[in-house]
């Protein structure tokens, strides 16, 4: 029982003496990440986002905020890919560590749990991780996201259907279970109805799950022209190789909620991943003016110079998140948690990841998805609101591929 | 067959426990909420696990179904706290008594097996419940008023314990003892065995649903992951037989000593946290396989190599 | 014909989960060490025929039999250093200690291998050949052949070989290996790397088909149990079979119910099979 207290004691005091040292000049930024676990492969696209973003405001000065020049400094914990963990962190960075503000963990769920903490503790949080809808409809004060609706992730893609050339009638929507995908199923199949699209297959599988060998065949079986598909990359990896063995051709199109921008998702297919339509929120383009960066190229140049891989979107929402809390901080003039987010509410400016970069009144960004395919192991846009570029459109059969 | 003192110590530890919420900071209360809860678990485990010896991995399945029952019948049906605790409760104690008495026919491995089992359909189930949320889980409204949660985990570690303090010094806990060390010869001296390991399951399910309740409320979400997590089931069993199963405060000192364990590699070194935690894992059993009271009792007799004896009788 | 081809799916795959089950179903029955890391080492496996694929070139299925020795040794000096010391222990510390090992191993892998995605992918990785109207994934066709074939040669080694009726001896009594001149130390190795080597050889096939991750192990495990319940701990052909009838039964709960249900059934295809017939599964002893 002694035992006991003193592990308490030593567990406080521990705890306690964690705390940064803290500068009265410096602003620091919370956040618990996956940076082991089973979702550390997109985790680190944040922790290095949020790293080279900071690092950068801080070379150009820092910012200024109530007539003070203040420097950014980031404290960043390895939930374990563990929500219950994530959850505890998040306390302990506004409690003990005492950050002034909160960026957020990667993923739906986790966002969903941690923004708790934040509405808690009236801390504002921004993250870039989650797009479920249900993270935005508790009517949270404090949590401001970077990623667009998942309900809206196939909005641009039926759009383009009516404009393609054999349009698609009858669809096979293929989606994972979690609240991130479940959100997306439900968005898309009210649009395809609206659309006046058949869905003939609309099966939801388990989260995680590697064999999709029953569903291909349900779907070969009814011979659909379009597949919509809503998981996580290694599951959409599977689905194309497993569609390939199953020789399971839709007649026009095939495409992913997640995947087909990253650079791993063409690796591991090699030239199986042609022709596979996806869609990212972001592109690195010149169009997108930063104060920091130039514009979204030179982030794209100065992510891979210091890591060794390019930036995806995740890592762009990242970044974005870093620069609201800049934007918003030099906006409000003072540190104060609430004056801080009556700014964040408030703001709008062009950023590396967004051209209007600003909050819906729930919290969320509202930004179009652009339709992409791979194209020769090539990433190419296709379609936005108009198109970019022209699709290798209909998808040719397995057997037809050189 | 314990002296006084430890008692006398333990109602000290619990008033002092008791007055962390006010001179304690947030990340102590916190932590505290998680350790009592986690204590509580592991206690509830040793009612089952420690005194009859029968390996649960099912336990999950109760912290899940008290989650659930506390988060439904909070979201869905308006209804206050209090009553969502007792609706969980009441599900993981129905639950075990149903699956109960077919799978506490099973022996040794095969019970724990079927347990194990048997948590993972109840996750595959809970996920396919639209009144669950399905895969997706549910947001419970957020309270803010960490001590309360703190107060209420420590009273229903509390009340555990003092089960446990009765289940050990009754005839009930006898009978329970008798059917761990020998369970035919427990059954032909007029004892029923299966009546006896039914109830001792179902009370572990009573505390086990309350904690789940009560965490499901703190954390504001619950998901099926997180709900009928393995992971958690075998926490509780390494805590509990760390700290010495069958033991009144055994598993309440392990879980706390193995908790804050845990809190400082998680926070001192991240990332490699859960290599130590596999670590300790692995050398505890070669090392102290009879777990923390063992270990004292036998250091005092025969020092370091106590370590050793314990290899000395378990290797080929 | 959608019901013809989900069955010949759901065979398929069995073969695939009867391997994965065969080893932890062998070292569970002659050592009694339910081997909750038995996942974690088919992922070892996987990874071991990758990196042999990706950096000699070597057609991944001569791979997975170097795989198979180095798993071997793995497993041996896994039983010889460590689980030999504490296998005459409660049930319960068997448990404890595989399921540290596998939280070690897998975050040993994530150190080692990081969380990227990898795909044992050769060339021919997606053909597939029609028969009877029928759609057969050639790696698969392969990886069932392969399952069977194993199992035939584990069969093989247990009852026709010396070696392997001193393991059977041992399943029954620990002195009865003695009799066999072998050191009873030497053999619970052996019998525990053989098991792992079945764990690498399914692992290697496991990536040809979908990708491997550090953390594919746990899943793993749980469905090598229930198949090594389902079949049984002594013949090897069973655990083929009840690799298959989860193999089967996965199949048509997603074309009858939906995906979302697969785990519901095998999950409580292992509670029934064990609270309705728990004698059969019972080993040897």
């Amino acid at each position: 029982m002694k035992n006991s207290i003193v592990a308490l004691a030593a567990a406080a005091a521990f705890a306690s003496s964690v705390g940064l040292a803290r500068a009265d000049n410096v602003i620091t930024l919370g956040a618990s990440v996956q940076l082991t676990g089973s979702s550390a492969n997109t985790g680190r696209y944040y922790r290095d986002a949020y790293g080279l973003t900071i690092a950068k405001i801080n070379e150009a000065g820092g910012i200024k905020v109530g007539g003070k020049t203040y420097k950014l400094a980031l404290k960043i914990l390895d939930n374990q890919s563990d929500v219950n963990l994530s959850v505890r962190q998040y306390v302990q960075l506004i409690t003990s560590d005492k950050v002034n503000f909160l960026l957020g963990p990667f993923a739906s769920n986790f966002a969903l749990s941690d923004s708790s903490i934040a509405e808690k503790y009236q801390i504002p949080m921004v993250q870039g991780g989650g797009a479920s809808t249900q993270i935005y409809t508790r009517h949270y004060k404090y949590i401001f996201g970077t990623l667009p609706a998942a309900d809206d992730y196939y909005a641009s893609t039926i759009e383009m259907f009516g404009k393609l050339q054999p349009k698609p009638e009858t669809v096979a929507l293929v989606a994972a279970d979690d609240s991130f995908d479940v959100s997306v199923a439900k968005g898309t199949r009210e649009r395809l109805k609206a659309a006046h699209m058949k869905i003939a297959v609309d099966a939801t599988y388990r989260e995680g799950n590697s064999d999709f060998s029953s569903i291909l065949t349900q779907i070969k079986a009814a011979n659909v022209d379009a597949i919509l598909w809503s998981g996580h990359e290694t599951e959409a990896l599977n689905f194309i190789r497993q569609m390939k063995s199953l020789n399971v051709n839709p007649k026009d199109y095939y495409g992913f909620t997640v995947g087909v921008p990253t650079e791993d998702f063409r690796k591991a297919l090699g030239k199986d991943a042609n022709y596979a339509f996806g869609m990212t929120s972001w592109l690195p383009s010149a169009t997108l003016k930063d104060r920091w960066f130039g514009d979204a190229l030179g982030f794209a140049k100065a992510y891979k110079a210091k890591f060794g891989y390019d930036p995806d979107y995740h890592a762009a929402s990242g970044a974005a998140d870093v620069e609201t809390f800049a934007v918003a901080l030099e906006k409000a003039g003072s540190l104060n948690p609430k004056a801080v987010r009556d700014a964040i509410a408030k703001i709008n400016f062009s950023s590396l990841y967004a051209l209007h970069t600003k909050y819906g009144e729930n919290g969320q960004i509202i930004l179009p998805q652009i339709v992409v395919q791979i194209q020769d192991g090539k990433l190419v846009p296709i379609y936005s609101d108009q198109f970019l570029n022209k699709p290798q459109y209909p998808v040719p059969p397995w057997n037809k591929r050189g | 067959m314990m002296g006084r003192w430890p008692l006398v110590l333990a109602v000290l530890v619990a008033i002092v426990l008791a007055g962390v919420p006010w001179f304690g900071n947030d990340v102590a209360v916190q932590f505290g909420i998680n350790a009592l809860l986690l204590a509580t678990l592991a206690q509830s485990w040793n009612i089952l696990g420690g005194f009859t010896g029968y390996v649960s991995f099912g336990n999950s399945v109760f912290y899940g179904l008290g989650t659930y029952g506390t988060a439904v019948a909070m979201t869905h049906f308006n209804l206050p706290f209090g009553v969502g605790l007792v609706v969980g409760a009441v599900v993981a104690m129905l639950c075990a008594a149903l699956v109960g008495i077919p799978i506490l026919r099973l022996r040794g491995p095969y019970f724990a097996i079927a347990t194990l089992g048997l948590n993972g359909a109840m996750a595959a189930i809970v996920s396919n419940l639209p009144i669950a949320g399905s895969n997706i889980g549910l947001v419970l409204p957020l309270m803010r008023g960490d001590a309360i949660f703190y107060e209420l985990a420590l009273a229903l570690l509390v009340v555990c314990t003092l089960t446990v303090l009765w289940i050990s010094s009754s005839r009930y806990g006898m009978a329970l003892v008798a059917i761990r060390e020998d369970e035919d010869a427990a059954g032909s001296m007029g004892v029923n065995a299966t009546l006896y390991k039914v109830t001792a399951l179902v009370l572990s399910a009573l505390f086990t649903a309350i904690a789940g309740g009560i965490h499901a409320y703190w954390s504001t979400f619950v998901d099926p992951a997180s709900a009928f997590d393995t992971t958690l089931n075998v926490r509780m069993v390494i805590m509990c037989v760390f700290g010495g199963p069958g033991t009144v405060f055994g598993p309440v000192v392990g879980s706390f000593i193995l908790s804050a364990v845990y809190e400082v590699l998680a926070s001192e070194i991240s990332t490699a946290a859960v290599l130590f935690f596999g670590l300790v894992i692995v050398l505890a059993v070669v090392f102290t396989p009879k777990g923390l009271t063992d270990l004292m009792a036998g250091a005092r007799r025969s020092g370091w190599r106590y370590l050793f004896r314990n290899i000395r009788e378990n290797r080929l | 014909m959608v019901l013809a081809q989900i069955l010949l799916n759901g065979i398929l795959l069995g073969g695939l989960y009867g391997l994965m089950a065969l080893g932890m179903a062998l070292v569970w029955g002659v050592l009694n060490i339910v081997n909750l890391a038995h996942g974690a080492l088919i992922m070892l496996g996987g990874y071991v025929v990758y990196y042999i694929f990706v950096f000699t070139g070597l057609d991944p299925f001569a791979a997975i039999a170097v795989a198979m020795v180095i798993m071997f040794g793995v497993g041996f000096l896994l039983q010889y250093g460590l689980l030999n010391l504490i296998v005459r222990s409660a049930l319960l510390n068997t448990l404890l200690i595989t399921f540290g090992l596998d939280v070690v191993i897998t975050y040993l892998a994530q150190f080692l291998f990081t969380a990227d995605f990898r795909t044992i992918n050769p060339s021919y990785a997606g053909a597939n050949f029609s028969a009877f109207g029928l759609t057969v994934p050639g790696i698969r066709f392969a990886a069932f052949v392969v399952a069977i074939a194993l199992a035939a040669a584990l069969w093989w080694l247990l009852n026709r070989r010396p070696l392997g009726l001193a393991i059977r001896a041992t399943s029954q009594n620990l002195v009865a290996a003695r009799l066999y001149g072998v050191d009873p130390r030497i053999l619970y190795a052996v019998t525990f790397g053989i098991g792992t080597a079945l764990a690498g050889a399914a692992g290697g096939l496991y990536g040809m088909i979908a990708n491997l991750t550090p953390y594919i192990g746990a899943s793993l495990t749980a469905k090598s149990f229930v198949i090594a319940i389902i079949g049984g701990l002594t013949n090897p052909f069973n655990v083929i079979l009840g690799g298959i009838v989860v193999g089967i039964a996965e199949s048509l709960a997603t074309l009858y119910f939906g995906a979302t249900y697969s785990d519901v059934v095998s999950f409580g295809l292992l509670v029934l099979v064990l609270v309705v017939r728990p004698t059969r599964t019972l080993r040897a002893a």
